[in-house]
């Protein structure tokens, strides 16, 4: 209460002081959401990738692309000892804008031979709506929408959508993964390769068939055998090839989460040393201003440790406050942003416990040091001169 | 209201008659104090005071400005240190100061340890009242209190009976600002006086009243006195003041030129 009363003394520059933690705690907010949810898409693809499959893709290099290669290599993996199940599949963008960087993930359109991989998956897809394809879709235009897809498009199960400029049957929507799946469209297998080979250049197309076109392969190894000595086996059969294993993946998709994490919570980060500055700035206004009462305080009787302190839990109150306010308007941005994402398919945001509780603790922290340095000063002041100070 | 016995322990009023020698509760010798206002620039304001003070005794400094009587007080009350007789700060002979309060030497305490005495062992009362502004009459008491490590309901009874004492209790829940200057100063002697302290200085503390309300607080620190035992210090420039007092320290360019009883 008494501490209130204190603030309460210079309303607008205690106002303008929270304003700054304030400001602060919300970019860290937001920015922190951004990251969580960055993270939370690298952490569900890493679970993708630990059923052990390793990804297989023409062109080389460290990233996976799109690239048509010729499905006859499927024997040949399959020929490598310690490999247990090849499943070749066709992944191109929903459309040619869609190449472009996005936040996000980009819509695609992907197949795989039907019920190939049972039992190999631990990225388990399920139906909210409808159902998921099945062998007996090879033959026609029927397409299951991962959830981001079917909000953008506004389509339900017997809707129709033009993919690629052919016309397809909704008969399923994803539930929720978190990651790839939800902003992809999958079609049957015949259909993906022949809606892939238009989208090559006519030079391309010409040397193929779409019933041998795939854009690359899931190789799952035999249990209990290293992905390393099959990637190795794979490259050597043809040079065009590249691979990736479950800890290629946490390394390249970690490396860019981290760089990310860090440019986002240090834009958080410089907004707080902003936002503590103004605190020192204020808790050392406030004690210029109460210079006299300090005097006084001591000496009555307060000994240096009980003015800090004093000091210490005001600026650490202003803290608390603006970091409360800097929280609840960050979550409000971070719903709100959500919601308008979610008819178009992209959630930026994901907001913690632990970053809502943390903002606050910091924010509280941060006030507590803020008051630090000006609490020391005010400790030092002789009380009688203090006292006589005007 | 029943006596109060003295925290020191010794009988109050004992100076009034008093030609058995007994043990001060306050006495300085040999009490230096230069400051040190610029490189070259010194200013001498105790140049070796003795002061003895017995307990149950009103006592005024009294002097010019600028004759050391506030410095007294300031070093009386714990509030700075008499210089060291290594004679650093320039104009020692040498004789070392000595500070004895209730028995214990108290010049080479710590700043901490002076802090506590002040708390629990004196009271002050300032020219310009010096009440914490956002605390109304009863908090600001208790302030006194809980810097003395005295805290809950006995606090605040003690806080509500000092307020009493000083005929304020009907404006406990009043901040300073809603106050008289008279009444404020009748505030800051209850907050002076709710630890029972052994000693109350009070420098200049009727300087800001007119001549009725000097009156009125003179009449309430007697009455203190008469009835509790409570040794007072005042530094006054004020005449009415120091008659009103049972001994007058006058003081002189840093001196004791003369003491009157």
């Amino acid at each position: 209460m008494r501490m209130l009363r204190n603030l309460s003394r210079r309303r607008l520059r205690t106002a303008l002081t929270i304003l700054g933690i304030t400001i602060g705690i919300w970019a860290l907010v937001v920015f922190g959401s951004m990251a969580n949810r960055i993270n939370d898409m690298v952490g569900k693809g890493s679970v993708y990738f630990q059923s052990g499959a390793i990804s297989v893709w023409g062109g080389g290099g460290d990233t996976p692309k799109m690239n048509p290669l010729d499905l006859a290599l499927e024997d040949r993996i399959k020929a490598i000892p310690d490999v247990d199940v090849v499943v070749p599949g066709v992944s191109m963008y929903l459309s040619d804008d869609n190449a472009s960087m996005s936040m996000g993930l980009p819509p695609m359109i992907t197949a795989q031979p039907a019920g190939l991989t049972t039992g190999r998956d631990t990225l388990i897809l399920r139906a909210a709506a409808g159902r998921l394809l099945a062998a007996s879709d090879e033959g026609s235009n029927v397409v299951v929408l991962g959830c981001d897809l079917a909000r953008q498009y506004s389509k339900q199960v017997g809707d129709t959508i033009t993919l690629r400029g052919e016309e397809f049957t909704v008969v399923g929507v994803l539930a929720q993964t978190q990651t790839q799946p939800d902003n992809s469209a999958m079609i049957p297998f015949a259909a993906e390769q022949r809606l892939y080979l238009t989208t090559l250049p006519s030079l391309v197309k010409a040397n193929l068939t779409a019933s041998n076109v795939v854009t690359g392969f899931q190789v799952y190894p035999k249990p209990g055998t290293s992905p390393d000595t099959i990637t190795a086996q794979i490259k050597a059969l043809s040079p065009e090839l590249g691979t990736m294993t479950g800890a290629d993946f946490d390394k390249l998709a970690g490396s860019y989460a981290a760089m990310l994490n860090s440019v986002l919570v240090g834009i958080g980060l410089i907004s707080l040393a902003v936002g503590g500055l103004s605190v020192v700035n204020t808790m050392a206004m406030s004690i210029a201003e109460r210079t006299r009462e300090i005097g006084i305080k001591r000496a009555i009787g307060a000994g240096r440790i009980r003015i800090v302190r004093e000091i210490v839990a005001e600026s650490a109150l202003i803290g608390c406050i603006g970091g409360t306010i800097g929280l609840a308007l960050g979550a409000l941005l971070v719903t709100l942003a959500n919601e308008a994402g979610r008819s178009s398919g992209t959630i930026l945001f994901e907001l913690t416990a632990g970053t809502a509780i943390s903002s606050v603790i910091f924010s509280t922290v941060l006030g507590a040091i803020a008051g630090f340095v000006p609490a020391l000063h005010a400790a030092r002041l002789d009380p009688v001169a203090a006292l006589r100070y005007e | 209201m029943t006596a109060i016995a003295n925290p020191i322990g010794h009988p109050a009023r004992v100076m009034a008659d008093a030609t058995v020698a007994t043990a001060p509760l306050l006495e300085g010798r040999n009490l230096r104090k230069t400051y040190r206002l610029g490189r070259r620039n010194t200013v001498e304001a105790l140049r070796g005071v003795d002061v003895r003070i017995e307990p149950g005794e009103v006592v005024a400094i009294m002097g010019p400005s600028g004759s050391g009587k506030s410095t007294l007080m300031h070093i009386l009350g714990l509030l700075h240190a008499p210089d060291r007789a290594d004679g650093a700060a320039g104009g020692s002979d040498g004789l070392r100061p000595e500070l004895s309060f209730g028995g214990r030497d108290v010049v080479a305490l710590s700043d901490g340890e002076r802090t506590k005495i002040r708390a629990r062992e004196m009271g002050f009362v300032f020219q310009d009242f010096n009440l914490v502004p956002t605390l109304t009459a009863l908090e600001n008491v208790l302030l006194a209190c809980d810097y003395a490590d005295r805290g809950g309901r006995a606090a605040r009874s003690a806080a509500l009976e000092a307020l009493e004492m000083v005929g304020l209790s009907e404006r406990a829940g009043h901040r300073p600002a809603e106050l008289s200057g008279g009444e404020q100063q009748r505030v800051a002697i209850a907050r002076a006086l709710v630890n029972r302290p052994a000693l109350v200085l009070a420098d200049e503390p009727t300087g800001n009243l007119d001549s009725a309300r000097t009156g009125e607080v003179l009449g309430l620190l007697q009455r203190l006195n008469r009835e509790h035992g409570q040794t007072f210090v005042l530094v006054t420039h004020d005449q009415e003041v120091g008659e009103a007092c049972d001994r007058v320290i006058r003081m002189r360019d840093g001196l004791v030129r003369d003491e009157e009883r």
